[in-house]
Formats: structure tokens, C-alpha cells, sequence
């Protein structure tokens, strides 16, 4: 039920406020401050700056800089990343993490105890370790074709790392450095749009009653952020 | 705990819900709902362009269920253990008022008559040897002469927008050749084709099908609805999928028919209230009403209700079932018992061709009912007999808008690198020059395929998880893969660069970690007699007869089209004889 | 059963049966009726009732630079509400704005148009306040005016020198008409309606510049922005005004807050919920009527035509200039890039009076926050638009007003981002003023 306003302010108001008779003028009101111009690359909250490097050399593996455009470091993925840690799907709060955990076939999907938080902080120690094991350094101190083969191999599964198989890490780096790419800049990723522009995606405009099918054509206006002033 | 009293209390705030909600209101009742999940209003949280975030919601999930409370067990075979599903991925249960009604995408059909007696059919047309043993083929127990006026009144509220192809028994107009006749058109007129369904169009014609624009609940043209409740257009906007409208044009129960409901004394809609039971009195046959949980205060509350509508998502009204102890638990052994019996799913695969590049297919422009379909392979529509299976799939292009998370994850397709090099190369072309049609098929029910509590796994309030049993079956496998096969012929026509057929393997199991369908049906079906159906055919307890179970739970088995408009029907002709009937002298509509 | 008009029934019907010694639980004087139906005519409630569930008790606060005024109790609770008025109290409130004991009444109270209300209608009312109201104990907070501007006395100067006398308003009121249902219109609009308060200009002292439509073209021409809103000019005038609402149009917008020219915000929407919603159809006809025999206020002003260019660019693809980009990006989706938009869900912009007057609050404000379609019994979609003030800065919003007062036809004086800045600065209390909970 909606409660009545006072409609009524709205003369009142005026009669008052304009009025010679009370001889006063209009009330000035604050207002909050506008949203400040974005700041530039925050240091990493979550993560450490040594896993935050190891995150950058690794999105950039998985969507690098190349004759399409920049890499995810460009567009700003790591940070999302480091963003999305400090949500409740960071957290874990968006999965039953109920016990007993206890393993099973692939298909019956993801049985760990741990959070996506939990599995980056384990998954990074353990590809590191993996790295300086094998290769001698640091994942972030390879070279990228090295870091491409490492990635390579926990993707396909042979790699275990100390708590879980190493393609489960990669499966989560992979899917969060993707949403890094092209999601809504406000949520620090996809820098100035670029992975948008890059699909020829509008964006947040929504709004195609004049272009529904246009016969073949592209669709002709660049996209637009749900807050530019946020991206 | 505090105690109050009612007439009637409806579980869940999704279409059954609502619609039970205002009827029972027509009918001078007083009607509490309780909604398990918070208040969704489109002028709050579905505002424009806040709600245009892929991120925010078809990625974490804002308008769904958040399996942290609550959520099943999933296994393959009555010898596994079955292992929660802790991530949301396969199905998407919505959660808050509207439920999947407000998170839906709009496809909007009637069911087909000869699906709604599908047993007495088959039986008819191929002999009762035709059925596999192991499969429970039945009837819904009701007819589609039956049902007409109530999915004619269903699509008059949700405004819903398509081609009629006969209106009492006249041929009208370009729609489905195999759809039965109506008692009158669509509300509004189809929606527009996009460029790749125009192509489809075109393509399926061209290979001897019979396309038609698929049943929208987006709205067309703006449009007002039986209670004056207004819908804006659809613009094509793409977030219907797992969003909620903010331009009002695809239907919902927060559109459609709640605000109707909002200013009445009488009705009385409680939020964040979780379920736990349907109380009953000492011998089972009366309920007495129903406890709940307030997630706000963190308190138990109990409800005394004349008549018990449960009108949760389909496993959740099977789940409450259970829990409360209304009707036998289905035994897969024995094929005795009902509740949790003929759980069912859909077989939905999705092809792709690659046009020319200089064809850019705007895949982003879309409404999540709107389409082209074909209906040659769905159903009864073709000759089973030599196939020796049974079901069938509609086939279509339903671009829904293709946003750029859920692209980059698909990717080029099988053939194209999944990241690194390569990656983006193959993310482009199909992102701009390709389209995707889909497979969406039914799903028989099996002996040991079926819903039960969970032995392990509890939920945050203490109670057992509802345990799925479930996986393809060679039946519908094979229905898939001849369907699919009937797709090539359109991929040739479209003049595809490349083309690739999407469909089920023999043997494949099912995954829980890919999105699907959220159609999922059966565990406590409608039918004609107690042995083999939870619910009579107005779906009311045999057992109980002042509980009610409203939802596609109430499906014998999965049929090719979306259910909701089946669903909705159902609720209006259920409401109808509780209005016309039960109020009046209470007890069972349907005497043994 | 329209759930709107429901409620005051069965509270009325509780009160009924709580109530001693009344002749309530008799059978139901007509004359409570009538009187109910007039109080919704005069949208006593819109200031009266603050809490739903104490009708007429009062405590609507009006924020004024001068402090803030909380609308009295009037149920005929004996300590806290006109229980100890007489019938000549009461008519005396109504109609020459006096209380009891004498004291002037602040002048938010419309009583110059009150003035004109016939006998039988002021009695009404009484019987109604008095019989058909449940008493209510809720006080209002003290009024918060600091002396010397508390003081009453200037009101009394006013009211003499401006209110007209009620016999010289009910003289007028019994003017010669072209027909009764314009009477009747005249009388609903001018009386007890009141819709010159906010839609008829006032001289710098305050008064209404006309109380009926004889007086003066000025009458009903468009008052000064309040509460950030700017009442519209209800005459004649093809751009400006309502020249283009056909007498149907004018009832829709009446009885549901939406027709095919528009859709109601800002105070126009709780007149209409509280007020003319509830008017029977002839009385609606009867006020359409009525407002349709007014003429232009404004001389030479050219008739509305459409005007394709900014259409067409816009479909090609092409963005003539800023504001454009802005209105492709954040309103075309529902007011449609022709200006259109799609009556009565979402309101054109092409043609909109609102949106031409001299001033552009209205358009600003609307931006800035954001409206929700009033909810009505007959028409229950509460249809609501954001508000872009958080994500359009200044220059933006004053490019995109601009755009939509120069596009499809439209004129209307160009705004600055200077012009959008001083209106955040004076309005920052109606830009934070959300929608009240809508229904969908």
C-alpha cells in the first residue's frame, strides 16, 4: 500500500518560497559529491603481490595481447579478479559448501571444500611450486611460451596439485579472467570497453526495436557502459 | 512460534502461485503467500540499465537460487552416491517472488493433445509393445478440449504474442501446422523475426519443413491485460534469460497479475519465508496448515489454513511432499509409490552454422520467447514406428540475446582453441557471423529415474536434501540424434560456411556442470489413478485432498515444448474446480 | 470490486462497529457517502492523512524555507481533531480559511477555491468528518515555523485582502454556462477540486492570479515549479498546453494517471490517487468538458507538427550531436528514437506540452530521479522510470533535455550544465525524493 504524500507541499512550497510576503529565499540543499573520476590501477586487496603478478602473467596466457587487441592485464582482469574475491561469490557464499565432501565422478561437478578464494590462494602456491619443480622459477618469471605450455598442461588434467587436480584451477582462472574481459566495465574489467568492442557487442544500451533485423548489417553505434562514470 | 489463520495458504510466489492467488481472491478467500526468497520489484532491482549486467545476473546469479541454503543431490545411477550440487550450472531454480516466472525467457506454448495422453496414444498408434518395459509412459488424465480454455485465458493475462494457425477448426493464418485448434488468436500479433530466424525461416522451407513464429510471452506491441495491467513492448533488448524485464514487455507474476493483488486487504504476500513443512493432522488425510521459517527474524511461524496450495518449483513441491509426509514415497525397486516417481528432464542440444562474413548475425539482438520453430519432428508429428523410439523435438532459432560472457565461454566452437592463441580468432567469427538452433526435446520417464530424500547431505535448516536420480536413456538419445540429423538439411540450405550438429551420445551421462534446461518436470504427476499419480487429474492430493501441488512436477513425462504454458493452464483449470467445486463442499474432486 | 475504494469501506466498517453511541451502526446515511465522495473530489487527504492507517489524523509536513508546517488532524477526535467544531466552525475553515477561536489558517489550505462550494456540499462534508470518520488521537508535531514568522496576523491581511468573500464566490460560481456538464466542470474544478492552487500562476503576493475561468486567461496557465515540479498549463494552447487532448484523453489521464499523450508525475499523481481516480464518469466528462471551452493563454503560438530529421539520423545510424548519444544510450529504449514511446506504458516525448513549457523542471527533475506511474484501481501498473542522476553528470543531462526540447517537432529553450547544477543545488531535496514503493 502506497501511503499518501503531500501532494499539498508542492503550492505550498511555491506560494512560500516566492513569495514577497515572507521575503525569504529559495533553501539551498547539499547534494553529494559526483562520482569521482575512476582511479587508476589499485593495488591488489585479496591477493599478494606476488600471486597478483602470477595472476597477470597467467590471464595474459589465457586472453593475450595480440593483432585483435590487448591483453586481460590491459583491460584491467586481474583486478576484477582481485574484486571478485572480496564478494560473496569470493566467498563462497554463492555455493553449498556443506560437508561431507567427498569425491565422485566428474560429471556430479565440483565436491571441494574450498571457496574461490581458498582455490586461488592454493591453486597460485601450487603452480608456482610446480614451476620452480619443473621449469626452475616462478611461473611469472618464464617466458610466455613456457607459461602457455604450463598452463597447457593443468588443462589437460595430468598435473595434481597438493588439494586438487590442477585443471580445476585452470578451469577457475579461465572462466573468471573471461568474465574479467566482458563484464560491465564497472566491475573493473573489459578497460574502456575493449572486449565489447572487440565482439561488436552494444553493451549496456539494450535497446534494439529500430535494428531487429537488419538484414545482414552490423549494428551501428559503439557500446555504452551501465556507469561510464564507474567504468 | 506464533500461530495465524486463513483461509488458503499458497507456497511459492512464481506463475502458479499467483494465479492460484488471484483466483482464490476472485473467489472471496483469504490468501496468504509465502515466498521463500526476497521481494523483486522491477522498479527497484530490474531498473534500466542497472540490471543490464551480465555479471551481476545470468553469471552469479542474482534472480536465482542460492544453493548455499538449499539444494539437491545428484547421481546417475541408483548404485552411485549421489554428491550435491553445490555449484548452480546444469538448472537454474529462480528464487523470490515471481520464482522462474520472473528469471524465464517468455516461450509461451500449449501442450500438444496427443502429448497429454501420450500412453493412451502410443498404445493406439504403435501397440502397448511399442512401450519399454522399463519406461512409466502415462496420461496427464486431462484432455487438450479440456484444457483449451484455461491456456486461452493463461495467454490473455501473459499477452502473449504469435501466430494462430486454426481458430475453431478455421484455418487463420502462417502458424503451427501441427498445433491444435484455438478458440481464438494469440493477443498480440507474433513477434517480429530477428535476421537468423529469418533465415531459418527460409532455410526450413526450403528443406521441406514447416516453420512458424514460436509463442511469445514477450509482449509484441504494448498491451493490457485481463486484470488492466500493462505490459511495454519488446525491443529486443536480449536480457530475458535469467533477468527481469525492465522494459515490462516479457510476462511475469510480478507484472502480469501481483500488482492486482498488492492493495488488497485480504491477500497477504510474506517474504523470505522458507517452508519447512505442510503440517497435517494425525492421520494424514487433512492439512492443517503450514510452518515456516522467517528469515528475517530467524523464527519459526505456523499458519492454519483451510486449503494447502503448494506452488513451489517443481522439485521443490516434490521435496516438500516428502518432507511433510503427504502421499507414498516412490520405491524405483518395487515401481511402487508415487511421490518422486516419473522425474523427468528435457534432451536439449544446440547446433551451429557459420554464415559468410559478411553476414553479421547480431546475435545480441533477441527476446527469450521469440523465434522460428519447426514442428516436423516433434511430438507425434511424424511415423515412429520403424524409429523405435518415442518422443520427439521441436527444432529452432530462439536467439535470446547472446551476451559476450556467455560467448567467450562457448568460444569458436568444438574445432577452436579455448584460450591463448587462436582464441579470440574464433570468438569473433562466431560471435558475429555464426547462429545457433537448438534440439529441445522431450524426456520419457524411467523406473530408476526418480526423486527421493537425500541419506546424507542436509540443508542450512536442518532438513534432508531432495536427491536426484537421473540420466539419458537410450530412448531419447536416439530421439535426439534422429532429430538432429533432420537439421543438416537446413545447415545446406542456409548456405553455412560450417556447420556443427550438437547432440547426446549413447552412453553419455548426464553433467551437472553444463547448463541445460531448467525444465525439469514429474515427481508428483497428475493422473487417473492413485498407483501411478501423486495428484488426480485437478491436481489435488489423492492423498490429502485439501493440498493442492501446482507446477510441471505435475508432468507424466518431459515434452518437447517449454512448460510454462502447460503449467499455466493447469493452475487456471485446477483453480477452476476449486472455485467451481471444492469451495463449496470440500474434499476429493475425484472419488475412487 | 475495486480494491482501492475497498479500504476506506472496511476500516469505515471497523470504526463502525467500534464506535458507542454513534447512529453508525444504522443503516448508511447517503449524506456520509456524498461526503466521502466530495473529500476525494477535494483531495482533503493528500494533506490530512499522513499515516494510512489513521485517515485524516494529519501530520503531512510541507517544508518551506520558512520551517516546516504539519497538516492538522481533522477527524473529530475531541483533544486532537475538530470534535469540538461546530458546523459553523467548520464551514467557516472552509470557506474563509479562519479555524476555530478565530485563528487564520495558513494558507496552504485552499480555501479561496473551497469558497465557492455550494451549502449542501460543505454540509456533506460535515456530516462526513464528523459521522464518517473514525476519531483519531494522533497529534501532529507542533508546527516549526520560528516567530516572528509564526505569527498569524500577515494572514489575516492576506485573506482580507485577496480571498474572495463566500458570497462573492458562490456568485461566480453561479455564472452562466454554455451547458450544465460544463457547470458541473467549472464548479468541480474550480470548488472543491482546486486545481488552479497549483495549475494557475501566482502574483509575487501569493494569490492564485484567477480563481475561475471568467477572470483571466491566466487562469489554470501553468504554475511555477513546486517540489521541483512544474504544474502544466491546462488551456487551450496546441504546444504548451492541452490542445491536443481530446475530452476522452483528458478522462483517462483522470481516472487511470496515464493516457496516450502522457503519463502523471510529481503532484499530479497524488491528486490523482487520492482525488480524481475516484470521480464518477460523468464527473469526469464534465471537468474534460469544461477544460476543452478554455482558450489559448499563449497568443501565436504555432501548432505542434511532427519533424522526421532527428528520426531518421538517429535510425541511420548517425548521432547529430551530443545529446543524442545520450538519448540512444539511456532513453530511447522506451521513449523510442522517434520521440514516440509507446502511450500509455511508456509516454512520448514528441509533442509532450511538458516538455516545451518555458520551464524545463519538470524534464530536468524526471531525469534526474526518476517517476512510477501512480497506481490506480483501474489501471494498477505502477510503470516506473529511473532516475539517471547518478549516472549522467551535469553537461550530459543538460545535453540530452536540450536534445529532447529541440527533437521531432519539439521547441523549447536550450539548458546549460549550469542551469542542471543550480537545479541540483535548489532541488536536492525532491532529486533524493525517491518513488514511493511501486507495485511492480
Amino acid at each position: 500500500m502506497s501511503a499518501p504524500s503531500s501532494s499539498r507541499r508542492r503550492f505550498v512550497r511555491n506560494a512560500a518560497g516566492t513569495t514577497a510576503f515572507f521575503l525569504l529565499g529559495g533553501q539551498e540543499f547539499p547534494i553529494p559529491a559526483l562520482a569521482a573520476a575512476p582511479a587508476p590501477a589499485a593495488p591488489p586487496e585479496f591477493f599478494s603481490a606476488e600471486e597478483f603478478r602470477f595472476l597477470q602473467a597467467a590471464c595474459d596466457c589465457i586472453y593475450p595481447d595480440d593483432s585483435f587487441g590487448p591483453g586481460a592485464s590491459a583491460l584491467g582482469v586481474p583486478s576484477f579478479i582481485d574484486r571478485q574475491m572480496q564478494t560473496p561469490y569470493g566467498r563462497g557464499e554463492l555455493w553449498y559448501m556443506s560437508g561431507p565432501f567427498q569425491n565422485g565422478p566428474a560429471n556430479l561437478g565440483y565436491q571441494l571444500p574450498l571457496a574461490p578464494q581458498a582455490l586461488y590462494r592454493q591453486g597460485i602456491e601450487s603452480a608456482n611450486h610446480y614451476a620452480r619443480t619443473e621449469r626452475g622459477k616462478d611461473f611469472a618469471s618464464l617466458p610466455p611460451e613456457i607459461r602457455t605450455e604450463l598452463l597447457t598442461a593443468f588443462e589437460g588434467g595430468a598435473v595434481h596439485f597438493a588439494a586438487f587436480n590442477a585443471r580445476l584451477f585452470f578451469e577457475q582462472l579461465r572462466r573468471n579472467t573471461l568474465e574479467g574481459v566482458f563484464a560491465d566495465p564497472i566491475h573493473g574489467g573489459n578497460l574502456h570497453m575493449q572486449g565489447w568492442m572487440l565482439l561488436g557487442f552494444p553493451g549496456a544500451r539494450a535497446d534494439f526495436m529500430d535494428w531487429v533485423n537488419q538484414e545482414g548489417q552490423a549494428y551501428p553505434f559503439e557500446p555504452v557502459s551501465i556507469d561510464p562514470q564507474k567504468a | 512460534m506464533t500461530s495465524k489463520r486463513t483461509d488458503v495458504v499458497i507456497i511459492g510466489a512464481g506463475w502458479a502461485g499467483a494465479i492460484l492467488a488471484k483466483e482464490m481472491r476472485e473467489a472471496g478467500r483469504r490468501v496468504i503467500m509465502l515466498e521463500r526468497g526476497p521481494e523483486r520489484k522491477t522498479a527497484v532491482e530490474g531498473t534500466y540499465p542497472g540490471s543490464i549486467d551480465e555479471l551481476r545476473g545470468a553469471i552469479r546469479h542474482r534472480l536465482f537460487q542460492n544453493p548455499a541454503k538449499t539444494t539437491v543431490t545428484i547421481r546417475n545411477t541408483v548404485n552411485q552416491t549421489a554428491l550435491p550440487y553445490r555449484q548452480l550450472a546444469a538448472f537454474l531454480p529462480g528464487e523470490g517472488v515471481g520464482g522462474a516466472g520472473l528469471h524465464w525467457s517468455g516461450v509461451h506454448f500449449r501442450a500438444a493433445p496427443d502429448d497429454l495422453r501420450l500412453r493412451s496414444h502410443v498404445i493406439e498408434r504403435y501397440g502397448a509393445k511399442f512401450i519399454p518395459d522399463t519406461m512409466n509412459l502415462q496420461d496427464y488424465g486431462v484432455t487438450y478440449e479440456e484444457l483449451e480454455p484455461f491456456f486461452d485465458k493463461a495467454e490473455k493475462v501473459f499477452g502473449t504474442s504469435g501466430d494462430a494457425y486454426k481458430v475453431n477448426g478455421e484455418i487463420v493464418g502462417n502458424g503451427n501446422i501441427y498445433a491444435p485448434s484455438r478458440s481464438d488468436h494469440f493477443p498480440l500479433p507474433a513477434m517480429q523475426d530477428v535476421y537468423t530466424a529469418s533465415l531459418f525461416r527460409r532455410a526450413a522451407g526450403d528443406a521441406g519443413y514447416h516453420p512458424y513464429a514460436l509463442p511469445a510471452a514477450n509482449a509484441s506491441r504494448q498491451y493490457t491485460n485481463t486484470y488492466g495491467l500493462q505490459m511495454g513492448p519488446c525491443n529486443f533488448c536480449g536480457y530475458c534469460s535469467g533477468y527481469d524485464c525492465y522494459m515490462y514487455s516479457k510476462a511475469s507474476p510480478n507484472i502480469n497479475i501481483l500488482p492486482a493483488l498488492r492493495n488488497d486487504a485480504d491477500f497477504t504476500l510474506i517474504t523470505d519465508a522458507h517452508v519447512l513443512r505442510v503440517n497435517l493432522d494425525s492421520d494424514r488425510r487433512k492439512a492443517t496448515g503450514v510452518t515456516y521459517l522467517d528469515q528475517k527474524e530467524n523464527r519459526e511461524e505456523t499458519i492454519e489454513a483451510d486449503l494447502v496450495i503448494l506452488a513451489a518449483f517443481q522439485f521443490h513441491n516434490v521435496h516438500l511432499m516428502l518432507l511433510s509426509g503427504i502421499g507414498t514415497p516412490y520405491d524405483p525397486v518395487s515401481n511402487t509409490g508415487v511421490v518422486g516417481r516419473n522425474f523427468v528432464y528435457q534432451t536439449i542440444t544446440t547446433s551451429r552454422a557459420w554464415l559468410s562474413e559478411k553476414q553479421y548475425t547480431n546475435q545480441f539482438v533477441g527476446a527469450g520467447g521469440a523465434g522460428v520453430a519447426i514442428d516436423d519432428f516433434n511430438s507425434d508429428n511424424f511415423d515412429h514406428g520403424p524409429l523405435g523410439f518415442i518422443g520427439g523435438s521441436p527444432v529452432w532459432v530462439n536467439q535470446a540475446g547472446v551476451k559476450p560472457i556467455a560467448a567467450a565461454m562457448t568460444g569458436g566452437g568444438k574445432s577452436a582453441p579455448r584460450w591463448g592463441a587462436g582464441y579470440k580468432a574464433g570468438l569473433v567469427d562466431t560471435y558475429r557471423h555464426s547462429m545457433a538452433m537448438d534440439a529441445h526435446g522431450s524426456n520419457m520417464a524411467y523406473r530408476d529415474v526418480y526423486l527421493d530424500l537425500d541419506p546424507t547431505w542436509k540443508d542450512s535448516y536442518g532438513q534432508p536434501l531432495l536427491r536426484m536420480t537421473f540420466t539419458w536413456k537410450e530412448n531419447d538419445i536416439r530421439m535426439n540424434q534422429y532429430v538432429v540429423g533432420k537439421i543438416e538439411p537446413i545447415m545446406k540450405a542456409l548456405g553455412a560456411r560450417r556447420y556443427e550438429l550438437g547432440r547426446l551420445e549413447h552412453g553419455e551421462a548426464f553433467d551437472t556442470r553444463k547448463y541445460q534446461t531448467t525444465h525439469l518436470g514429474g515427481g508428483a504427476v497428475m493422473g487417473t489413478s492413485p498407483k501411478d499419480s501423486a495428484l488426480n487429474r485437478y491436481l489435488q492430493s489423492w492423498d490429502v485432498s485439501n493440498v493442492f501441488v501446482i507446477g510441471s512436477n505435475a508432468f507424466p513425462q518431459g515434452m518437447g515444448y517449454n512448460p510454462t504454458g502447460t503449467v499455466a493452464a493447469l493452475a487456471y483449470w485446477a483453480a477452476h474446480h476449486i472455485r467451481a467445486h471444492y469451495l463449496a463442499q470440500p474434499g476429493p474432486l475425484v472419488s475412487l | 470490486m475495486m480494491i482501492r475504494r475497498l479500504i476506506p469501506h472496511v476500516l469505515h466498517g471497523i470504526i463502525a462497529l467500534a464506535m458507542t453511541g454513534r447512529a453508525m451502526a444504522s443503516a448508511p446515511d447517503p449524506l456520509i457517502d456524498k461526503g466521502r465522495y466530495l473529500a476525494e473530489a477535494a483531495d482533503c487527504s493528500a494533506c490530512h492523512t499522513h499515516n494510512p492507517s489513521a485517515p485524516y489524523a494529519g501530520g503531512n509536513p510541507f517544508v518551506l524555507p520558512i520551517g516546516t508546517l504539519y497538516a492538522p488532524n481533522i477527524t473529530p477526535d475531541k483533544s486532537h481533531g475538530i470534535g469540538e467544531y461546530t458546523e459553523a466552525d467548520f464551514t467557516n475553515a472552509l470557506r474563509r480559511g479562519v479555524g476555530r477561536n478565530g485563528k487564520p489558517l495558513y494558507p496552504a489550505m485552499p480555501f479561496p477555491s473551497y469558497a465557492r462550494m455550494s451549502d449542501a456540499d460543505i454540509h456533506a462534508l460535515w456530516i462526513y468528518f464528523h459521522d464518517g470518520v473514525a476519531p483519531s488521537s494522533e497529534a501532529p508535531p507542533k508546527n516549526g515555523i520560528p516567530w516572528p514568522l509564526s505569527m498569524r496576523w500577515p494572514m489575516t491581511v492576506w485573506r482580507w485582502a485577496f480571498a474572495p468573500t463566500p458570497k462573492m464566490a458562490i456568485a461566480n460560481a453561479a455564472r452562466d454556462f454554455p451547458a450544465a456538464d460544463i457547470a458541473r466542470g467549472a464548479y468541480l474544478v474550480e470548488g472543491p477540486g482546486h486545481c488552479g492552487a497549483c495549475h494557475t500562476p501566482r502574483a509575487l503576493t501569493m494569490q492564485e492570479k484567477a480563481l475561475s475561468s471568467d477572470q483571466s486567461a491566466q487562469y489554470l496557465a501553468g504554475g511555477a515549479a513546486v517540489d521541483g515540479w512544474t504544474p502544466v498549463n491546462l488551456r487551450q494552447d496546441d504546444r504548451t498546453g492541452l490542445g491536443r487532448w481530446s475530452e476522452n484523453d483528458i478522462v483517462d489521464f483522470l481516472a487511470t494517471g496515464r493516457n496516450l499523450h502522457g503519463s502523471a508525475f510529481g503532484g499530479m499523481s497524488d491528486a490523482i490517487v487520492h482525488g480524481t481516480q475516484h470521480l464518477t464518469a460523468a464527473d469526469l466528462h464534465a471537468i474534460a468538458h469544461y477544460l476543452r471551452t478554455s482558450l489559448p493563454a499563449r497568443k501565436n503560438e504555432t501548432p505542434w507538427e511532427a519533424n522526421p530529421a532527428v528520426t531518421n539520423a538517429l535510425h541511420q545510424g548517425h548521432l547529430p550531436d551530443a545529446g543524442a548519444k545520450v538519448y540512444v544510450d539511456r532513453c530511447a529504449a522506451c521513449h523510442r528514437t522517434d520521440g514516440h514511446g509507446y502511450a500509455p506504458a511508456f509516454p512520448p516525448l514528441a509533442g509532450n506540452p511538458t516538455l516545451m513549457d518555458k520551464d524545463p523542471s519538470s524534464l530536468i527533475l524526471i531525469v534526474l530521479r526518476g517517476a512510477s506511474v501512480p497506481a490506480t484501481a483501474k489501471a494498477p501498473s505502477s510503470l516506473t522510470m529511473p532516475g539517471f542522476g547518478h549516472i549522467l553528470n551535469d553537461q550530459e543531462i543538460a545535453d540530452v533535455v536540450t536534445f529532447i526540447r529541440h527533437s521531432w517537432g519539439n521547441t523549447g529553450s536550450a539548458v546549460s550544465a549550469n542551469d542542471v547544477s543550480a537545479f541540483r543545488r535548489h532541488n536536492a531535496r525532491w532529486i533524493n525524493d525517491t518513488p514511493s514503493n511501486p507495485f511492480n
